[in-house]
Protein backbone atom coordinates (compact mmCIF):
# COMPACT_ATOMS: atom_id res chain seq x y z
CA UNK A 1 0.00 0.00 0.00
CA UNK A 2 1.19 3.46 -0.84
CA UNK A 3 0.30 5.12 2.41
CA UNK A 4 1.70 3.01 5.17
CA UNK A 5 1.45 4.40 8.65
CA UNK A 6 4.21 6.93 9.28
CA UNK A 7 6.61 5.76 12.00
CA UNK A 8 5.55 8.43 14.45
CA UNK A 9 2.00 7.16 14.64
CA UNK A 10 2.39 3.44 15.04
CA UNK A 11 -0.29 2.00 17.29
CA UNK A 12 0.44 2.61 20.97
CA UNK A 13 2.96 5.31 20.16
CA UNK A 14 0.49 8.13 20.88
CA UNK A 15 -1.99 8.54 23.73
CA UNK A 16 -0.11 11.52 25.05
CA UNK A 17 -2.58 13.62 27.01
CA UNK A 18 -2.31 16.72 24.77
CA UNK A 19 -2.83 14.87 21.48
CA UNK A 20 -4.95 11.72 21.81
CA UNK A 21 -4.81 9.35 18.83
CA UNK A 22 -7.83 8.73 16.63
CA UNK A 23 -8.93 5.16 16.07
CA UNK A 24 -9.56 4.48 12.40
CA UNK A 25 -10.11 1.43 10.21
CA UNK A 26 -8.75 1.12 6.71
CA UNK A 27 -11.83 0.51 4.61
CA UNK A 28 -10.81 0.84 0.97
CA UNK A 29 -7.54 0.08 -0.77
CA UNK A 30 -6.37 3.04 -2.85
CA UNK A 31 -6.77 1.07 -6.10
CA UNK A 32 -10.39 0.36 -5.15
CA UNK A 33 -10.95 4.07 -4.46
CA UNK A 34 -9.42 5.15 -7.76
CA UNK A 35 -11.30 2.61 -9.84
CA UNK A 36 -14.51 3.47 -7.97
CA UNK A 37 -14.33 7.13 -9.01
CA UNK A 38 -12.99 6.42 -12.49
CA UNK A 39 -16.15 4.41 -13.13
CA UNK A 40 -18.10 7.66 -12.99
CA UNK A 41 -16.71 9.35 -16.16
CA UNK A 42 -16.13 6.02 -17.94
CA UNK A 43 -19.66 4.69 -17.41
CA UNK A 44 -21.11 8.08 -18.27
CA UNK A 45 -19.12 8.04 -21.52
CA UNK A 46 -20.22 4.48 -22.25
CA UNK A 47 -23.89 5.22 -21.63
CA UNK A 48 -23.98 8.51 -23.56
CA UNK A 49 -22.15 7.06 -26.56
CA UNK A 50 -24.10 3.81 -26.20
CA UNK A 51 -27.44 5.58 -26.59
CA UNK A 52 -26.04 7.44 -29.60
CA UNK A 53 -25.18 4.04 -31.09
CA UNK A 54 -28.64 2.74 -30.18
CA UNK A 55 -30.12 5.61 -32.24
CA UNK A 56 -28.67 4.10 -35.45
CA UNK A 57 -30.68 0.91 -35.06
CA UNK A 58 -33.09 0.90 -32.11
CA UNK A 59 -33.97 -2.51 -30.69
CA UNK A 60 -37.52 -1.41 -29.92
CA UNK A 61 -39.33 -0.29 -33.03
CA UNK A 62 -42.93 -0.26 -34.23
CA UNK A 63 -44.58 0.26 -37.57
CA UNK A 64 -43.66 3.64 -38.99
CA UNK A 65 -46.00 6.39 -37.75
CA UNK A 66 -47.61 8.03 -40.82
CA UNK A 67 -47.63 11.46 -39.12
CA UNK A 68 -44.12 11.63 -37.74
CA UNK A 69 -42.36 9.07 -39.91
CA UNK A 70 -40.97 7.63 -36.70
CA UNK A 71 -40.62 3.95 -35.81
CA UNK A 72 -38.41 4.22 -32.72
CA UNK A 73 -40.05 3.71 -29.33
CA UNK A 74 -37.36 5.79 -27.61
CA UNK A 75 -38.03 8.69 -29.98
CA UNK A 76 -41.75 8.38 -29.12
CA UNK A 77 -40.91 9.28 -25.53
CA UNK A 78 -39.22 12.46 -26.76
CA UNK A 79 -42.21 13.27 -28.97
CA UNK A 80 -44.51 12.78 -25.99
CA UNK A 81 -42.33 15.02 -23.80
CA UNK A 82 -42.34 17.78 -26.44
CA UNK A 83 -46.13 17.56 -26.67
CA UNK A 84 -46.88 17.48 -22.96
CA UNK A 85 -44.07 19.07 -20.96
CA UNK A 86 -44.38 22.84 -20.61
CA UNK A 87 -41.54 24.76 -22.20
CA UNK A 88 -40.78 22.01 -24.72
CA UNK A 89 -43.64 22.72 -27.16
CA UNK A 90 -41.45 24.57 -29.61
CA UNK A 91 -38.64 22.01 -29.64
CA UNK A 92 -37.37 21.94 -33.21
CA UNK A 93 -37.10 18.18 -33.64
CA UNK A 94 -39.21 16.18 -31.18
CA UNK A 95 -37.98 12.72 -32.35
CA UNK A 96 -34.44 13.86 -31.50
CA UNK A 97 -35.38 15.12 -28.03
CA UNK A 98 -34.49 11.93 -26.20
CA UNK A 99 -31.15 11.56 -28.04
CA UNK A 100 -30.31 15.24 -27.56
CA UNK A 101 -30.87 14.88 -23.82
CA UNK A 102 -29.84 11.31 -23.03
CA UNK A 103 -26.92 10.73 -25.39
CA UNK A 104 -24.12 12.49 -27.23
CA UNK A 105 -26.71 13.23 -29.87
CA UNK A 106 -28.36 11.66 -32.91
CA UNK A 107 -26.60 11.18 -36.24
CA UNK A 108 -23.08 10.73 -34.96
CA UNK A 109 -22.60 6.98 -35.14
CA UNK A 110 -18.94 7.03 -36.22
CA UNK A 111 -17.95 9.33 -33.38
CA UNK A 112 -20.08 7.51 -30.83
CA UNK A 113 -18.51 4.19 -31.81
CA UNK A 114 -14.99 5.58 -31.45
CA UNK A 115 -15.82 7.00 -28.02
CA UNK A 116 -17.57 3.79 -27.00
CA UNK A 117 -14.52 1.68 -27.84
CA UNK A 118 -12.19 4.13 -26.06
CA UNK A 119 -14.34 4.05 -22.93
CA UNK A 120 -14.83 0.29 -23.19
CA UNK A 121 -11.08 -0.39 -23.15
CA UNK A 122 -10.71 2.01 -20.20
CA UNK A 123 -13.62 0.26 -18.45
CA UNK A 124 -11.93 -3.14 -18.83
CA UNK A 125 -8.60 -1.75 -17.56
CA UNK A 126 -10.44 -0.13 -14.68
CA UNK A 127 -12.12 -3.44 -13.86
CA UNK A 128 -8.69 -5.07 -13.63
CA UNK A 129 -7.51 -2.25 -11.33
CA UNK A 130 -10.61 -2.76 -9.15
CA UNK A 131 -10.06 -6.51 -8.84
CA UNK A 132 -6.36 -5.93 -8.12
CA UNK A 133 -7.33 -3.49 -5.35
CA UNK A 134 -9.82 -5.97 -3.91
CA UNK A 135 -7.20 -8.71 -3.86
CA UNK A 136 -4.39 -6.54 -2.49
CA UNK A 137 -6.58 -5.03 0.21
CA UNK A 138 -8.30 -8.34 0.99
CA UNK A 139 -11.70 -6.67 0.62
CA UNK A 140 -12.96 -9.25 -1.88
CA UNK A 141 -13.91 -11.46 1.06
CA UNK A 142 -16.35 -8.81 2.29
CA UNK A 143 -18.17 -8.88 -1.04
CA UNK A 144 -18.80 -12.61 -1.29
CA UNK A 145 -22.46 -13.63 -0.92
CA UNK A 146 -23.35 -15.69 2.16
CA UNK A 147 -26.00 -18.29 2.83
CA UNK A 148 -27.80 -15.95 5.24
CA UNK A 149 -27.85 -13.06 2.74
CA UNK A 150 -31.35 -13.45 1.39
CA UNK A 151 -33.02 -13.14 4.79
CA UNK A 152 -30.63 -10.42 5.95
CA UNK A 153 -31.13 -8.45 2.75
CA UNK A 154 -34.89 -8.55 3.30
CA UNK A 155 -34.37 -7.24 6.84
CA UNK A 156 -32.29 -4.37 5.48
CA UNK A 157 -34.88 -3.67 2.82
CA UNK A 158 -37.57 -3.51 5.48
CA UNK A 159 -35.37 -1.14 7.48
CA UNK A 160 -34.85 1.24 4.55
CA UNK A 161 -38.54 1.18 3.67
CA UNK A 162 -39.65 1.86 7.23
CA UNK A 163 -36.96 4.43 8.02
CA UNK A 164 -38.68 7.52 6.53
CA UNK A 165 -42.02 6.57 8.12
CA UNK A 166 -40.40 6.00 11.49
CA UNK A 167 -38.66 9.37 11.20
CA UNK A 168 -41.99 11.08 10.46
CA UNK A 169 -43.67 9.30 13.36
CA UNK A 170 -40.66 10.12 15.57
CA UNK A 171 -40.43 6.48 16.40
CA UNK A 172 -37.23 4.66 17.02
CA UNK A 173 -36.31 2.42 14.09
CA UNK A 174 -33.35 0.18 14.74
CA UNK A 175 -30.77 -0.62 12.13
CA UNK A 176 -30.43 -4.39 11.86
CA UNK A 177 -27.20 -5.55 13.44
CA UNK A 178 -24.45 -6.95 11.27
CA UNK A 179 -21.08 -8.23 12.21
CA UNK A 180 -19.59 -7.64 8.78
CA UNK A 181 -18.10 -4.76 6.76
CA UNK A 182 -21.24 -4.47 4.65
CA UNK A 183 -24.83 -5.39 5.36
CA UNK A 184 -26.41 -8.08 3.22
CA UNK A 185 -28.16 -5.60 0.92
CA UNK A 186 -24.97 -3.63 0.33
CA UNK A 187 -23.08 -6.82 -0.34
CA UNK A 188 -25.71 -7.98 -2.83
CA UNK A 189 -25.60 -4.58 -4.56
CA UNK A 190 -21.81 -4.29 -4.77
CA UNK A 191 -21.41 -7.92 -5.80
CA UNK A 192 -24.09 -7.82 -8.48
CA UNK A 193 -22.99 -4.49 -9.95
CA UNK A 194 -19.51 -5.96 -10.37
CA UNK A 195 -21.06 -8.99 -12.07
CA UNK A 196 -23.10 -6.62 -14.25
CA UNK A 197 -19.87 -4.87 -15.25
CA UNK A 198 -18.38 -8.19 -16.24
CA UNK A 199 -21.49 -9.28 -18.19
CA UNK A 200 -21.65 -5.88 -19.90
CA UNK A 201 -18.12 -6.41 -21.14
CA UNK A 202 -18.90 -9.98 -22.22
CA UNK A 203 -22.09 -9.00 -24.09
CA UNK A 204 -20.23 -6.03 -25.56
CA UNK A 205 -17.57 -8.31 -27.01
CA UNK A 206 -20.20 -10.70 -28.32
CA UNK A 207 -21.88 -7.86 -30.25
CA UNK A 208 -18.57 -6.36 -31.31
CA UNK A 209 -17.10 -9.61 -32.65
CA UNK A 210 -20.13 -11.83 -33.39
CA UNK A 211 -18.18 -13.96 -35.86
CA UNK A 212 -14.81 -14.55 -34.18
CA UNK A 213 -16.48 -14.80 -30.75
CA UNK A 214 -19.74 -16.39 -31.92
CA UNK A 215 -19.64 -18.87 -29.03
CA UNK A 216 -19.92 -15.88 -26.69
CA UNK A 217 -22.94 -14.52 -28.56
CA UNK A 218 -24.51 -17.99 -28.43
CA UNK A 219 -24.04 -17.97 -24.65
CA UNK A 220 -26.41 -15.00 -24.53
CA UNK A 221 -28.85 -16.53 -27.01
CA UNK A 222 -27.39 -15.20 -30.25
CA UNK A 223 -26.35 -11.86 -31.67
CA UNK A 224 -29.72 -10.11 -31.41
CA UNK A 225 -30.36 -11.36 -27.89
CA UNK A 226 -26.89 -10.21 -26.84
CA UNK A 227 -27.77 -6.69 -28.01
CA UNK A 228 -30.88 -6.78 -25.83
CA UNK A 229 -28.82 -8.01 -22.86
CA UNK A 230 -26.27 -5.26 -23.43
CA UNK A 231 -29.03 -2.63 -23.57
CA UNK A 232 -30.79 -3.74 -20.39
CA UNK A 233 -27.55 -4.12 -18.45
CA UNK A 234 -27.18 -0.36 -18.81
CA UNK A 235 -30.29 0.02 -16.66
CA UNK A 236 -28.67 -2.06 -13.91
CA UNK A 237 -26.25 0.83 -13.38
CA UNK A 238 -29.11 3.31 -13.02
CA UNK A 239 -30.88 0.90 -10.69
CA UNK A 240 -27.70 0.70 -8.64
CA UNK A 241 -26.53 4.30 -8.74
CA UNK A 242 -29.74 6.02 -7.62
CA UNK A 243 -30.14 4.28 -4.23
CA UNK A 244 -26.33 4.10 -3.91
CA UNK A 245 -25.98 7.88 -4.01
CA UNK A 246 -29.05 8.50 -1.83
CA UNK A 247 -27.83 6.05 0.80
CA UNK A 248 -24.29 7.41 0.84
CA UNK A 249 -25.60 10.88 1.60
CA UNK A 250 -28.09 9.49 4.12
CA UNK A 251 -25.35 7.50 5.79
CA UNK A 252 -23.15 10.52 6.28
CA UNK A 253 -19.85 12.17 5.62
CA UNK A 254 -17.68 9.41 7.02
CA UNK A 255 -18.88 6.90 4.39
CA UNK A 256 -18.40 9.32 1.49
CA UNK A 257 -15.01 10.44 2.79
CA UNK A 258 -13.81 6.87 3.23
CA UNK A 259 -14.07 6.35 -0.53
CA UNK A 260 -11.61 9.24 -0.97
CA UNK A 261 -9.23 8.86 1.96
CA UNK A 262 -9.64 5.14 2.55
CA UNK A 263 -10.19 5.20 6.30
CA UNK A 264 -13.24 5.50 8.48
CA UNK A 265 -13.65 6.54 12.08
CA UNK A 266 -16.88 4.59 12.45
CA UNK A 267 -15.36 1.47 13.94
CA UNK A 268 -13.13 3.53 16.14
CA UNK A 269 -16.03 5.42 17.65
CA UNK A 270 -17.86 2.25 18.36
CA UNK A 271 -14.72 0.75 19.84
CA UNK A 272 -14.41 3.67 22.24
CA UNK A 273 -18.03 3.24 23.25
CA UNK A 274 -17.62 -0.46 23.65
CA UNK A 275 -14.77 0.07 26.10
CA UNK B 1 -31.89 0.43 25.36
CA UNK B 2 -28.39 1.40 26.30
CA UNK B 3 -25.99 3.70 24.53
CA UNK B 4 -24.27 0.84 22.90
CA UNK B 5 -27.39 -0.29 21.05
CA UNK B 6 -28.24 3.21 19.87
CA UNK B 7 -24.89 3.73 18.33
CA UNK B 8 -25.38 0.82 15.96
CA UNK B 9 -27.87 2.72 13.82
CA UNK B 10 -25.07 4.35 11.99
CA UNK B 11 -22.42 1.69 12.35
CA UNK B 12 -22.06 -0.39 9.26
CA UNK B 13 -18.53 -1.59 9.89
CA UNK B 14 -17.70 -4.89 11.45
CA UNK B 15 -16.74 -5.39 15.05
CA UNK B 16 -13.44 -3.57 15.31
CA UNK B 17 -10.39 -5.31 16.65
CA UNK B 18 -7.41 -3.36 17.86
CA UNK B 19 -4.33 -4.44 15.98
CA UNK B 20 -2.56 -5.88 19.01
CA UNK B 21 -5.39 -8.33 19.61
CA UNK B 22 -4.88 -11.49 17.62
CA UNK B 23 -7.80 -13.20 15.95
CA UNK B 24 -8.87 -16.16 17.98
CA UNK B 25 -10.22 -18.81 15.67
CA UNK B 26 -8.52 -19.74 12.38
CA UNK B 27 -10.32 -18.23 9.39
CA UNK B 28 -11.40 -20.06 6.28
CA UNK B 29 -9.88 -18.76 3.06
CA UNK B 30 -13.17 -17.22 1.96
CA UNK B 31 -14.20 -16.02 5.41
CA UNK B 32 -14.39 -12.28 5.95
CA UNK B 33 -11.57 -10.89 8.08
CA UNK B 34 -12.34 -8.21 10.65
CA UNK B 35 -11.12 -4.72 9.83
CA UNK B 36 -8.24 -3.74 12.02
CA UNK B 37 -8.54 -0.50 13.91
CA UNK B 38 -5.38 1.53 14.21
CA UNK B 39 -4.64 4.60 16.23
CA UNK B 40 -3.49 7.61 14.23
CA UNK B 41 -2.32 11.03 15.31
CA UNK B 42 -4.95 13.62 14.26
CA UNK B 43 -2.24 15.69 12.60
CA UNK B 44 -1.24 12.79 10.34
CA UNK B 45 -4.87 12.01 9.50
CA UNK B 46 -5.48 15.64 8.60
CA UNK B 47 -2.41 15.70 6.40
CA UNK B 48 -3.36 12.47 4.62
CA UNK B 49 -6.97 13.61 4.09
CA UNK B 50 -5.86 16.94 2.66
CA UNK B 51 -3.48 15.16 0.32
CA UNK B 52 -6.11 12.65 -0.82
CA UNK B 53 -8.76 15.32 -1.37
CA UNK B 54 -6.33 17.40 -3.44
CA UNK B 55 -5.27 14.41 -5.52
CA UNK B 56 -8.83 13.19 -6.14
CA UNK B 57 -9.96 16.76 -6.85
CA UNK B 58 -7.19 17.10 -9.42
CA UNK B 59 -8.34 13.78 -10.89
CA UNK B 60 -11.90 15.08 -11.17
CA UNK B 61 -10.67 18.23 -12.94
CA UNK B 62 -8.56 16.12 -15.28
CA UNK B 63 -11.60 13.96 -16.08
CA UNK B 64 -13.65 17.08 -16.87
CA UNK B 65 -10.90 18.44 -19.09
CA UNK B 66 -10.61 15.05 -20.78
CA UNK B 67 -14.36 14.96 -21.43
CA UNK B 68 -14.20 18.46 -22.93
CA UNK B 69 -11.37 17.26 -25.12
CA UNK B 70 -13.00 14.12 -26.53
CA UNK B 71 -16.72 15.01 -26.62
CA UNK B 72 -18.15 15.98 -30.02
CA UNK B 73 -18.62 19.70 -30.64
CA UNK B 74 -22.37 19.21 -31.19
CA UNK B 75 -22.72 17.73 -27.70
CA UNK B 76 -20.64 20.47 -26.10
CA UNK B 77 -22.61 23.22 -27.86
CA UNK B 78 -25.83 21.70 -26.58
CA UNK B 79 -24.42 21.76 -23.07
CA UNK B 80 -23.80 25.49 -23.46
CA UNK B 81 -20.14 25.45 -24.47
CA UNK B 82 -20.04 28.19 -27.11
CA UNK B 83 -16.37 27.89 -28.05
CA UNK B 84 -15.29 25.46 -30.73
CA UNK B 85 -13.29 22.80 -28.91
CA UNK B 86 -12.58 20.65 -31.94
CA UNK B 87 -8.89 20.05 -32.36
CA UNK B 88 -6.69 17.86 -34.55
CA UNK B 89 -5.47 16.26 -31.31
CA UNK B 90 -8.97 14.95 -30.64
CA UNK B 91 -9.17 13.30 -34.05
CA UNK B 92 -5.72 11.80 -33.54
CA UNK B 93 -6.66 10.48 -30.10
CA UNK B 94 -9.91 8.89 -31.27
CA UNK B 95 -8.28 7.45 -34.39
CA UNK B 96 -5.59 5.94 -32.18
CA UNK B 97 -8.28 4.26 -30.09
CA UNK B 98 -9.81 2.96 -33.30
CA UNK B 99 -6.45 1.59 -34.49
CA UNK B 100 -6.06 -0.31 -31.22
CA UNK B 101 -9.50 -1.80 -31.68
CA UNK B 102 -8.65 -2.71 -35.29
CA UNK B 103 -5.45 -4.41 -34.13
CA UNK B 104 -7.46 -6.40 -31.59
CA UNK B 105 -9.91 -7.39 -34.34
CA UNK B 106 -7.05 -8.48 -36.57
CA UNK B 107 -5.52 -10.53 -33.75
CA UNK B 108 -8.88 -12.24 -33.16
CA UNK B 109 -9.27 -13.13 -36.83
CA UNK B 110 -8.50 -16.67 -37.83
CA UNK B 111 -8.32 -17.75 -41.46
CA UNK B 112 -9.58 -21.20 -40.56
CA UNK B 113 -12.43 -20.25 -38.22
CA UNK B 114 -15.77 -20.46 -39.99
CA UNK B 115 -18.62 -18.12 -39.19
CA UNK B 116 -21.88 -19.73 -38.00
CA UNK B 117 -24.19 -20.95 -40.73
CA UNK B 118 -27.96 -21.19 -40.45
CA UNK B 119 -30.83 -23.22 -41.84
CA UNK B 120 -33.26 -21.96 -44.47
CA UNK B 121 -35.97 -21.54 -41.83
CA UNK B 122 -33.75 -18.99 -40.05
CA UNK B 123 -33.50 -16.68 -43.07
CA UNK B 124 -34.63 -13.14 -42.23
CA UNK B 125 -35.46 -10.15 -44.34
CA UNK B 126 -32.51 -8.07 -45.46
CA UNK B 127 -32.99 -4.39 -45.97
CA UNK B 128 -31.52 -2.37 -48.79
CA UNK B 129 -29.06 -0.16 -46.99
CA UNK B 130 -27.51 1.65 -49.94
CA UNK B 131 -26.33 4.77 -48.17
CA UNK B 132 -27.38 6.91 -51.12
CA UNK B 133 -29.95 6.37 -53.84
CA UNK B 134 -30.26 2.90 -55.33
CA UNK B 135 -28.59 3.01 -58.79
CA UNK B 136 -30.60 2.92 -61.99
CA UNK B 137 -30.70 -0.65 -63.39
CA UNK B 138 -29.31 0.51 -66.75
CA UNK B 139 -25.77 -0.29 -65.58
CA UNK B 140 -26.51 -4.03 -65.45
CA UNK B 141 -26.52 -4.53 -69.20
CA UNK B 142 -22.93 -4.19 -70.30
CA UNK B 143 -21.67 -4.73 -66.74
CA UNK B 144 -18.05 -5.86 -66.45
CA UNK B 145 -15.72 -6.69 -63.60
CA UNK B 146 -12.24 -5.27 -64.12
CA UNK B 147 -9.32 -6.97 -62.37
CA UNK B 148 -6.01 -5.15 -62.13
CA UNK B 149 -2.79 -5.37 -60.14
CA UNK B 150 -2.41 -8.93 -61.37
CA UNK B 151 0.78 -10.98 -61.53
CA UNK B 152 0.47 -11.00 -65.31
CA UNK B 153 0.60 -7.21 -65.33
CA UNK B 154 -2.55 -7.17 -67.42
CA UNK B 155 -5.96 -5.78 -66.72
CA UNK B 156 -8.74 -8.29 -67.19
CA UNK B 157 -12.38 -7.67 -67.86
CA UNK B 158 -14.92 -10.34 -67.04
CA UNK B 159 -18.65 -10.36 -67.67
CA UNK B 160 -21.16 -12.23 -65.54
CA UNK B 161 -21.28 -15.19 -67.98
CA UNK B 162 -17.50 -15.66 -67.69
CA UNK B 163 -17.77 -15.66 -63.93
CA UNK B 164 -20.71 -18.06 -63.76
CA UNK B 165 -19.27 -20.57 -66.22
CA UNK B 166 -15.61 -20.53 -65.15
CA UNK B 167 -16.10 -20.92 -61.43
CA UNK B 168 -17.91 -23.43 -59.27
CA UNK B 169 -20.81 -22.10 -57.24
CA UNK B 170 -20.75 -22.16 -53.44
CA UNK B 171 -23.70 -21.60 -51.17
CA UNK B 172 -23.95 -20.49 -47.60
CA UNK B 173 -26.58 -19.17 -45.21
CA UNK B 174 -24.81 -16.60 -43.09
CA UNK B 175 -25.47 -13.48 -41.10
CA UNK B 176 -24.63 -10.03 -42.40
CA UNK B 177 -24.00 -7.59 -39.53
CA UNK B 178 -24.32 -3.85 -40.08
CA UNK B 179 -22.22 -1.31 -38.20
CA UNK B 180 -25.54 0.26 -37.18
CA UNK B 181 -26.37 -2.83 -35.12
CA UNK B 182 -29.02 -4.65 -37.16
CA UNK B 183 -28.28 -7.88 -38.95
CA UNK B 184 -29.88 -10.22 -41.46
CA UNK B 185 -29.54 -13.86 -42.37
CA UNK B 186 -29.68 -14.74 -46.07
CA UNK B 187 -28.88 -17.65 -48.35
CA UNK B 188 -26.09 -16.56 -50.64
CA UNK B 189 -24.55 -18.24 -53.67
CA UNK B 190 -21.59 -17.26 -55.80
CA UNK B 191 -17.96 -17.95 -56.45
CA UNK B 192 -15.29 -17.98 -53.81
CA UNK B 193 -13.07 -14.92 -53.81
CA UNK B 194 -10.23 -17.38 -53.21
CA UNK B 195 -11.03 -19.16 -56.50
CA UNK B 196 -10.82 -15.85 -58.35
CA UNK B 197 -7.46 -15.15 -56.66
CA UNK B 198 -6.19 -18.55 -57.83
CA UNK B 199 -7.47 -18.10 -61.38
CA UNK B 200 -6.09 -14.57 -61.69
CA UNK B 201 -3.26 -14.34 -59.16
CA UNK B 202 -2.42 -10.87 -57.87
CA UNK B 203 1.07 -9.44 -58.15
CA UNK B 204 3.43 -10.94 -55.58
CA UNK B 205 3.75 -7.87 -53.34
CA UNK B 206 -0.03 -7.35 -53.13
CA UNK B 207 -1.46 -7.45 -49.61
CA UNK B 208 -4.73 -5.64 -50.22
CA UNK B 209 -7.64 -5.51 -52.59
CA UNK B 210 -9.38 -2.28 -53.43
CA UNK B 211 -12.97 -3.24 -54.21
CA UNK B 212 -14.94 -0.56 -55.99
CA UNK B 213 -18.42 0.12 -57.26
CA UNK B 214 -18.42 2.97 -59.74
CA UNK B 215 -22.21 2.90 -60.07
CA UNK B 216 -22.80 3.93 -56.44
CA UNK B 217 -24.86 7.11 -55.96
CA UNK B 218 -25.07 9.65 -53.17
CA UNK B 219 -28.34 10.58 -51.47
CA UNK B 220 -29.29 13.08 -54.18
CA UNK B 221 -28.58 10.57 -56.95
CA UNK B 222 -25.22 11.90 -58.13
CA UNK B 223 -22.35 9.50 -58.89
CA UNK B 224 -20.44 8.70 -55.69
CA UNK B 225 -18.02 5.81 -56.32
CA UNK B 226 -17.82 3.43 -53.37
CA UNK B 227 -14.39 2.01 -52.64
CA UNK B 228 -13.31 -0.26 -49.87
CA UNK B 229 -10.11 -1.86 -48.63
CA UNK B 230 -9.98 -5.59 -48.03
CA UNK B 231 -6.93 -7.43 -46.73
CA UNK B 232 -6.11 -10.47 -48.85
CA UNK B 233 -6.08 -12.74 -45.78
CA UNK B 234 -9.81 -12.04 -45.42
CA UNK B 235 -10.39 -12.29 -49.18
CA UNK B 236 -8.96 -15.83 -49.02
CA UNK B 237 -11.33 -16.88 -46.20
CA UNK B 238 -13.40 -19.78 -47.50
CA UNK B 239 -16.68 -18.04 -46.67
CA UNK B 240 -15.77 -14.88 -48.57
CA UNK B 241 -17.88 -14.99 -51.72
CA UNK B 242 -18.42 -12.91 -54.80
CA UNK B 243 -22.15 -13.48 -54.63
CA UNK B 244 -24.39 -13.67 -57.67
CA UNK B 245 -27.52 -15.06 -56.02
CA UNK B 246 -29.50 -14.45 -52.87
CA UNK B 247 -32.23 -16.71 -51.51
CA UNK B 248 -32.17 -18.82 -54.69
CA UNK B 249 -32.64 -15.90 -57.10
CA UNK B 250 -30.16 -13.76 -59.02
CA UNK B 251 -29.21 -10.66 -57.03
CA UNK B 252 -31.79 -7.90 -57.28
CA UNK B 253 -30.91 -4.27 -57.85
CA UNK B 254 -31.36 -3.61 -54.12
CA UNK B 255 -28.74 -6.17 -53.23
CA UNK B 256 -26.11 -5.21 -55.77
CA UNK B 257 -26.86 -7.06 -59.01
CA UNK B 258 -25.09 -8.67 -60.73
CA UNK B 259 -22.15 -9.23 -58.36
CA UNK B 260 -21.54 -8.22 -54.79
CA UNK B 261 -18.94 -9.01 -52.19
CA UNK B 262 -20.12 -11.19 -49.32
CA UNK B 263 -17.58 -11.18 -46.53
CA UNK B 264 -19.36 -12.30 -43.36
CA UNK B 265 -16.26 -11.81 -41.16
CA UNK B 266 -16.52 -8.06 -41.84
CA UNK B 267 -19.17 -5.46 -41.14
CA UNK B 268 -21.83 -4.99 -43.81
CA UNK B 269 -20.21 -1.81 -45.09
CA UNK B 270 -17.34 -3.91 -46.50
CA UNK B 271 -19.81 -6.05 -48.48
CA UNK B 272 -19.66 -3.89 -51.60
CA UNK B 273 -22.70 -4.11 -53.90
CA UNK B 274 -22.50 -3.97 -57.71
CA UNK B 275 -18.72 -4.38 -57.78
CA UNK B 276 -17.17 -2.96 -60.94
CA UNK B 277 -13.46 -3.37 -60.24
CA UNK B 278 -11.02 -5.15 -57.97
CA UNK B 279 -7.46 -3.83 -57.81
CA UNK B 280 -4.67 -5.61 -55.93
CA UNK B 281 -2.22 -3.29 -54.22
CA UNK B 282 0.72 -3.52 -51.81
CA UNK B 283 -0.27 -0.62 -49.53
CA UNK B 284 -3.57 -0.30 -47.70
CA UNK B 285 -5.91 1.47 -50.12
CA UNK B 286 -8.40 4.22 -49.25
CA UNK B 287 -11.67 3.22 -47.69
CA UNK B 288 -14.97 5.08 -48.13
CA UNK B 289 -16.19 4.73 -44.54
CA UNK B 290 -12.76 5.00 -42.88
CA UNK B 291 -12.61 8.48 -44.43
CA UNK B 292 -15.89 9.20 -42.70
CA UNK B 293 -14.71 8.30 -39.20
CA UNK B 294 -15.38 4.56 -39.10
CA UNK B 295 -12.70 1.92 -38.57
CA UNK B 296 -10.80 0.55 -41.56
CA UNK B 297 -10.36 -3.12 -40.69
CA UNK B 298 -13.97 -3.75 -39.60
CA UNK B 299 -13.39 -7.37 -38.64
CA UNK B 300 -16.20 -8.84 -36.58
Amino acid sequence: MSQSTPPNCEPNSTSTPEQPGVLVVRKHHFLVRWSHWLNLPILLGLILSGISIYWASPIYQHRQDPNTGNADVAADIGIWICAHVPGQHHYSSPPDWIYNHMSLGPGMLALALRLHWSCAYLFMLNGIVYVAGLVMGGAWRSLLPRRTDLLDALRMFRYYLGFPLAKLARRQWLHPRFNTKYNALQRAAYFSVSVAGFVSVATGWSIHKPMQLHWLAELFGGYNAARVWHFWLMWVYFLFVVPHVILVFADGWDTLRSMIVGWSTRAARSEVIAK
Amino acid sequence: MNNDEKERHTFDGMEPVVKSVSVKKPQSFFGERPLTAIEMAPRVLRYQSRRDFLVFGAGALAALAGAGFVLPQQTLSRMGMPRNMDSPGKERFLNKALRIDDDVAEALYSGTRRVPTYTKSQITSLKNNYNGATPDPSYITGWNLTLSGLASGLSISLDIRNLLTRFSVHEQITRLVCVEGWSGIAWWAGLKFDDLLRAYPPMSQAKWARVESSVNLDASGNPDPYFMSLDLATARHRQTLLATHVNGQPLTLDHGAPLRLLVPVKLGLKNVKAITSITYVAEEPRDYWAERGYSRYDGI
